[in-house]
């Protein structure tokens, strides 16, 4: 906790990312309100209350190039959020998040792909989205291609892969796209172990290159990637720090809740 | 390094990524059925067959200026612009939630895709019906007239009208995910209640005349037959037209902004 006064010391010139006093507050129906069927029950039974609900707050921290962050925590503590907050796409109530670069994604297996077009036709959909130009990815194909290794199912639609070939896809455009930070949302436990050795690989090698690494899990896996961890808990930053200190205490937490409660 | 196209580069990314999504939707809608594309011209064109084949013999044709198949088919290829975009946009920003929790890429290019491919579509249906048109002209039933080619008048306005919607249920199907089974009844509603395979004239109801007219989709409908008949839409036909249609565009545009930050947390 006390490498947070570190951090909030003037912002250096190769901070890429920085979160600061971000606090996040959600209005929700107490009951979940998903449909309009159950809004206008509700509403007839007068059993609408709204609660605001405190998701993050106060969330502090900055990311230097080159840094691998993990983020660690339970289900639902709003490291999501706090992804998207950081991505750009969801605003802050307040505070703010800044990004000084591109940022690019992992996503879950195959999710956003299209299950009618090609894999190549997906390469130049999924990096669109991502915001690149066509160019850019004429330029990548290469090595997209390569580290795909789909030969000529590449010309074949993406629903015709097996889960293996759609993680490579996947990941090979991910890591092939030029890319200051890189958002990785528990992904690593997919695909055969050869092609994870191959990610890990891959991973470490753009590591070296420089690229900095915000990575949601709750896995110990990442322990062996990231150099640092920040662990929310609650929707508050209970510590941020060395990796492998922080990962040892919450492991421990997770194993006795009692005491940390 | 490439900072000198910064400026132009994102208008000119978002536009790549609209080509790419609107081939995207086209090619899923027929593409890759055993005739392809083709289908986009013989799907109207079967439709009208029959709808023309069930309507002469069930009601008749009278009072009808146009020449019966020719009025069948332009109605449905004019209502299918917007019932091609709402229904594509309705679940659009949902079916791709995966990649917009994690990117932040502008979400109003989603519905802008489909309203774009059901334009194309129409383009498709409008060879369809000229083909229809040529058969009746051989027949003596059918005139070519030169107002036709003011269609690209008309299609700036519906398409402001089905942008602004498509952009209003793809926000409310978010919050609202039993929406998709009410929106296909309104639709159905919606079908019948604008003059497709009647004449308003037929309906002989006065109340039901004036009901008619706050019909955005009748208003289209209308002008596109007067151009197919052969008179130029008045000034006020242009005024309404466009009124709906931006109206629409803006209410829809509004909302969808308003509501972006609870889309993202919604996802």
């Amino acid at each position: 906790m006390e490498n947070n006064a570190n951090l909030s010391a003037p912002a250096e010139r190769d901070v890429l990312l920085e979160v600061r006093n971000v606090t996040m507050k959600f209005t929700k129906y107490e009951v979940g309100v998903d449909s309009l069927k159950e809004l206008v029950v509700r509403a007839l039974k007068g059993d609408l209350k709204r609660e605001k609900f405190i998701c993050l707050e106060n969330i502090n921290f900055s990311v230097r190039r080159g840094e691998a962050v993990a983020l660690i925590g339970r289900n639902g503590v709003g490291k999501s959020t706090l992804l998207k907050i950081v991505s750009g796409i969801l605003k802050p109530t307040e505070g703010y998040a800044n990004t000084y670069g591109r940022i690019s994604p992992l996503l879950q297996l195959g999710a956003g792909f299209d299950g009618n077009a090609t894999g190549m036709e997906n390469i130049y959909l999924n990096a669109a989205i991502l915001g690149y130009t066509k160019k850019e990815i004429d330029e990548k194909l290469p090595a997209i291609l390569d580290f795909a290794e789909l030969g000529d199912f590449i010309h074949s639609p993406v629903k015709t892969y097996s889960s293996g070939m759609l993680a490579r896809l996947g990941f090979s455009i991910a890591i092939s796209m030029e890319s200051e930070i890189m958002l990785i949302d528990e992904i690593l436990a997919v695909g055969d172990m050869a092609f994870q050795q191959k990610c890990y690989k891959k991973l470490e090698e753009l590591r070296a290159k420089g690229l900095t690494f915000l990575i949601v899990s709750h896995s110990d896996v990442v322990e062996k990637l990231c150099d640092r961890a920040i662990w929310i808990e609650q929707g508050h930053m209970i510590a941020d720090g060395d990796a492998k200190t922080i990962f040892e205490q919450y492991t421990e937490a997770m194993m006795h809740p009692a005491q940390s409660g | 390094m490439k900072k000198e196209n910064t400026v132009t580069r994102r208008p000119a990314q978002q536009m790549y990524l609209l080509r790419l999504l609107v081939r995207r939707n086209i090619k899923n809608q027929y593409y890759r059925s055993f005739i392809g594309i083709l289908w986009t011209v013989l799907n109207p064109l079967l439709n009208m067959a029959v709808m023309a084949f069930v309507f002469i013999n069930l009601f008749g044709n009278e009072g009808i200026a146009l020449d019966y198949p020719v009025y069948v088919l332009s109605g449905n290829i004019i209502f299918g612009i917007m019932r091609a975009s709402t229904t594509g946009s309705l679940p659009c920003l949902v079916e791709q939630q995966d990649m917009l929790q994690k990117t932040n890429v502008s979400i109003g290019l989603f519905p802008t895709a489909n309203a774009f491919s059901a334009l194309v579509t129409f383009g498709f249906s409008f060879i369809a019906l000229l083909i229809v048109m040529l058969f009746r002209w051989f027949a003596g039933a059918y005139t070519f007239t030169w107002e036709i080619v003011l269609t690209v008048v008309l299609l700036p306005a519906i398409m402001l009208f089905s942008l602004g919607l498509s952009y209003f249920l793809s926000a409310l199907y978010v919050f609202f995910r039993d929406l998709k089974h009410i929106y296909s009844v309104i639709l159905t509603l919606w079908t019948y209640l604008t003059p497709l395979f009647y004449t308003i004239d037929a309906l002989k109801n006065q109340t039901l005349e004036k009901f008619m007219k706050l019909n955005p989709m009748y208003h289209y409908v209308e002008y596109f037959r007067d151009l197919l008949i052969g008179t130029v839409p008045s000034l006020e036909m242009h005024i309404v037209c466009y009124g709906f249609g931006i109206a629409m565009f803006v209410i829809g545009y509004v909302f969808l902004s308003a509501v972006r930050n609870q889309i993202a947390a919604r996802l």
